[in-house]
């Protein structure tokens, strides 16, 4: 029992840390919360539905088309948008507001397209039959959505380790305005940044079918709260931290359905008040907080 | 007259008295009530996010707390509605009291760890574990004191007292130290003013006015779920008002909550398939092209609101 | 089953009704244009899923009155077409009650109808009361709101949650324990629908002298999408039969997991199979649904209406008028059904449009009324206890066979199936 809920806590927490990835890459890099994360998501795991019941598409083709798509649909977003934004004085508390209005208009585009009723993609398209490992029967599409979510961990870290683009972005989330100062294109790099975002949203939605059951349009709201707590527990700014609070969110989530399970929704909330309180930047966060 | 007088005698007795006549000509109570409802969180918000910058995502926290305290009050000792108020208050306060931790944080990092401690009062509250108590996930009755009319002017009186509070912080000793330790918290210290502790009371003081409203909702509405008293778009709403209308002010978040709310009722009544739609937009179109609120474009002008 | 067996005598009442409200109508020239049903649905959030089935059968039933000329209204002694009324609460309850008043007081309504599930049915039923609105509740059937000393709700289509589970525990203290289950698990959603079932599941398995006894016994929070580990930890129990109970959402992660897991129990009961079988089967599959318990409902009856459509004229017609929308056919969409039949036969009995003769003309169908669900039939405090939901099992190809009682059933009870 223990060790069940163990394992199942690291795969379900990795594919925890892709649902917060995207999300604390655009808070680091802008100060933006981008409340809308969870629709985007959303998104994602519709584009996947549709893709596999009208084109027969299996998710793992639909994963490159919509990451694809939404970077694409990103770049566009955020010079129309985060610009304007960042004239305001209170911008990381606007941008709250700003996204909470583009979530009710996607939730609402979302309801209207594809209407109310549960949906999802059938499992053995991933696959038949429980996946072994060290005595216990896993699910198949869990194991395979952990494998990807760690694929994108990786990936972000190779871009922001090792290529130029990734370097310029670890700048501007070190000091906007020093980065502004030395000469580098905020607000290509900044979009660069947000797109990603979208398009780990997106990765994140085509595996929810499986991970989350069913989709539906209001699903965004109780994603956004998982995804809170998780780049929290982490390190709110820093991407990797992300990895950290998704093992910590899955397995803690998983030790309390075996053992408390009425309270099971209770810990992430706990979890993350009292990791704030005890280090007030997340598990991982190394910059000090301002006064 | 002293500018605290002045202020709430030409911009908060006005609007109480206009909302203590309205439903004479207008039969909709409930929308007048969640009106006054607003006008009352706005000012809440305002107490801490306009006077402090923090800005509490899970303000609905209190407001649940509050009406929770108000059933519990009545339901377990018979309480009458106005001491059960007064017990509502408490609980938000008492909240309050046990969140204080959270004002050591900043930002972003506030604004969420509040939301998720909302959220867990809100999953304590509805657990099957304290249904004796709270009756959990089942919902609460509180027929035997249900009384529109005298709960609208219970949440009348409330909105006075606030807009006098709010007024006051504005111009009095107390609300300024808090403004200087807002926009200068090293400067403020130096000269003099205890920045920790004043925050943590006007922390305490938006909690009350949230936990009053939680209370005077739960006896004007008297049949709710856990859900109800703790949906987050109630925080939401507030911050939208007060950030729209323009917070540190006495007027922007009423002109907030007049003009965003009273747009939502017109939206949802008049087009009711595209009712989020528009409402989001709308939302979308103000921040972008109005994101510093209503009152800055007459404070832009010079001109001094109330 | 008195219910059942009153469906003979109920016609003759019926008949004797129909024709004296035929002979009442000498008013005409005082008739209202239109009779205006004031309601609400959740176009969003999280009852969206259960509200727009309603809303959308519900407004097919409109149009189809008002297709032949309006609905006949015994009041005026003549046919007078309806207007629907339908404001978008986005599953917000204060919006839901501010909307409700807005009904009430500026649209003047002459029939109230309020919103799905009972988060948002408990806002109306105060406002309701206040302006002594006779208020038409389609499915919220939190026990709060009934009560002897309020005459202004009745309860339409779900029955209350106590009446749910009642041949669920008699199966699993009868023909169950028979065929070797012993041990059950109970696992379930902590909410107002699915914990008062839990509830009094638990109550009568704990009665002293029942063959079969809880061995696992836990709720869970309703935003549960992920059941992998506490499937295993029930299979840790040993159980023979699980009863899981849930919202749409739970039922569906659970029979996934439950698929992928590898695990296999003698028997599994789930609720929603049987309520929403579309919605169901389209996520979880033929396959995951084969050897799995459920309640019946109409969906799965095959009953004779003497009123409105039969299920299969309501699903060709919700179909063809809604088609791949996203709202699919269920349990739900015919609750709508039955909220219009019930509006249209309450028009076509009551004296006048005032409100304590709609709750007369209401209660006056109590008994009598038949439907595609069974007969309607109110307790007197409002609270629905008329449809009974029989347990059944789905076979290896979908169809879902009743198997409990006895004098309904059309299939046997099978354990260890897939």
């Amino acid at each position: 029992m223990l060790l069940h809920a163990l394992l199942g806590g690291v795969i379900y927490g990795c594919y925890f840390t892709l649902i917060g990835l995207g999300l604390n890459l655009v808070f680091g890099v802008m100060r933006i919360v981008n409340l809308a994360h969870g629709d985007v998501l959303m998104l994602g795991a519709f584009a996947a539905f549709f893709l596999f019941h009208l084109a027969g598409l299996s998710p793992f083709i639909a994963a490159p088309l919509v990451m694809v798509g939404f970077f694409l649909l990103g770049l566009p977003f955020y010079y129309l948008v985060v610009p304007r934004l960042a004239l305001a004085k209170d911008a990381e508390m606007l941008s709250l507001i700003l996204f909470f209005g583009v979530q009710q208009i996607i939730e609402a585009l979302a309801a209207i397209a594809f209407g109310s009723s549960e949906r999802s993609i059938p499992g053995r398209v991933l696959g038949i039959g429980p996946f072994h490992f060290l005595g216990q029967n896993l699910s198949r599409a869990w194991v395979i959505g952990a494998a990807i979510a760690a694929g994108a961990v990786i990936a972000l870290y190779l871009y922001l380790y090792h290529t130029r683009s990734g370097l310029l972005t670890r700048a501007v989330m070190a000091s906007r305005e020093e980065a502004l100062a030395s000469g580098i294109a905020i607000h290509r790099i900044s979009a660069r940044a947000f797109a990603i975002g979208l398009a780990l949203a997106g990765l994140a939605g085509v595996f929810a079918p499986f991970m989350l059951g069913s989709v539906t349009p209001a699903m965004g709201v109780s994603v956004n709260l998982s995804a809170f707590a998780v780049i929290i527990v982490g390190s709110l700014g820093n991407p990797l931290g992300t990895v950290a609070g998704g093992l910590i969110y899955g397995i803690g989530l998983l030790l309390m359905q075996t053992y408390f399970s009425a309270w099971a929704d209770l810990l992430p909330n706990l979890l993350l008040i009292g990791v704030l309180l005890v280090r007030p930047t997340g598990l991982l966060g190394r910059r000090v907080r301002l006064a | 007259m002293p500018r605290v007088l002045r202020d709430f005698l030409s911009v908060g007795l006005p609007v109480v008295a206009i909302f203590a006549l309205l439903p004479l000509v207008y039969a909709n109570q409930l929308l007048l009530f969640n009106f006054v409802l607003f006008l009352i969180l706005a000012q809440g918000l305002n107490a801490i996010y306009g006077f402090t910058g923090y800005l509490p995502f899970g303000y609905v926290g209190f407001f649940g707390a509050g009406a929770y305290g108000f059933a519990l009050a009545v339901m377990h000792l018979a309480a009458p509605p106005a001491l059960a108020l007064l017990l509502a208050g408490l609980a938000a306060v008492l909240l309050g009291m046990i969140l204080t931790p959270l004002l050591r944080l900043s930002g972003a990092y506030f604004a969420i760890a509040n939301l998720a401690a909302a959220q867990a009062v809100y999953q304590v509250i509805a657990n099957p574990a304290l249904q004796d108590i709270t009756k959990g996930p089942y919902g609460v009755s509180l027929a035997s004191v249900f009384a529109p009319k005298a709960s609208y002017g219970a949440a009348l009186l409330i909105l006075a007292g606030v807009l006098a509070l709010v007024a006051w912080l504005r111009h009095g000793r107390f609300g300024l130290a808090l403004q200087a330790g807002r926009d200068d918290p090293v400067s403020a210290a130096m000269a003099g003013i205890p920045v920790v502790s004043a925050r943590i009371i006007a922390w305490l003081i938006s909690a009350l006015i949230a936990g009053l409203a939680g209370g005077v909702f739960a006896w004007h509405i008297s049949v709710f779920y856990p859900e109800t008293a703790f949906d987050l778009s109630t925080s939401i709403f507030a911050i939208v008002f007060t950030l729209f209308g323009g917070a540190a002010t006495l007027s922007g978040p009423i002109a907030g909550v007049i003009l965003l709310y009273g747009l939502y009722n017109v939206i949802g009544i008049s087009v009711p398939q595209y009712f989020q739609l528009i409402y989001g937009a709308l939302i979308v179109g103000l921040v972008l092209f109005l994101p510093r609120g209503l009152a800055s474009l007459l404070q832009r002008r010079g001109i001094d609101v109330p | 089953m008195t219910a059942w067996r009153k469906w003979g005598r109920g016609l003759a009442v019926f008949a004797v009704l129909v024709a004296s409200g035929l002979a009442g109508g000498a008013r005409a020239e005082n008739a209202p244009a239109e009779i205006k049903i004031g309601h609400l649905h959740a176009g969003s959030g999280p009852y969206a899923s259960i509200s727009m089935p309603v809303y959308d059968s519900l407004k097919l039933w409109v149009e189809q009155q008002n297709a032949n000329g309006g609905a006949f209204v015994k009041a005026y002694g003549k046919k007078i077409p309806l207007k629907l009324i339908s404001y978008d609460d986005q599953s917000n309850p204060g919006t839901a009650a501010t909307l409700t008043n807005q009904l009430i007081t500026q649209d003047k309504v002459d029939l109230l109808v309020c919103d799905s599930g009972s988060v948002l049915t408990a806002v109306s039923v105060p406002i309701a009361r206040e302006h002594k609105m006779f208020l038409f509740d389609p499915t919220g059937t939190g026990a709060a709101f009934f009560s002897k000393d309020n005459p202004y709700i009745a309860l339409l289509a779900d029955p209350v949650s106590t009446v749910w589970p009642r041949y669920l525990w008699e199966f699993l203290k009868s023909d169950a324990a028979k065929l070797g289950i012993k041990r059950v698990a109970l696992l379930y959603a902590t909410n107002d629908f699915t914990g008062t079932q839990a509830n009094s599941i638990r109550a009568a398995l704990k009665e002293p002298g029942s063959p079969v006894e809880i061995v696992f016994d836990q709720g869970v929070p309703t935003s549960t999408s992920n059941y992998s580990v506490l499937i295993d930890n029930i299979a840790a129990t040993n159980p023979d039969m699980v009863l899981e109970l849930g919202y749409v959402g739970n039922d569906i992660a659970f029979l996934r997991n439950l698929q992928e897991s590898g695990q296999k129990f003698k028997g599994v009961f789930t609720l929603y199979p049987g309520i929403e079988t579309n919605v169901l089967r389209k996520n979880v599959g033929a396959q995951g649904l084969a050897g799995v318990f459920s309640y019946v409902t109409a969906l799965g009856l095959t009953l004779k209406p003497e009123v409105g459509m039969t299920v299969e004229e309501l699903r060709a017609a919700f179909e063809k008028a809604y088609g791949e929308g996203g709202v699919e056919f269920g349990w739900n969409a015919i609750a709508g059904h039955v909220t219009g039949l019930v509006i249209g036969e309450t028009l076509a009995h009551a004296d006048s449009l005032s409100q304590p003769d709609l709750h007369r003309a209401v209660f006056g169908l109590s008994g009598k009324l038949k439907t595609l669900v069974g007969t309607f039939e109110l307790r007197d405090d409002g609270a629905q206890i008329g449809e009974l939901t029989p347990i059944g099992q789905f076979d290896a190809t979908g169809k879902l066979g009743v198997v409990y009682p006895s004098d309904l059933a059309t299939a046997k009870p099978v354990l260890g199936a897939p």
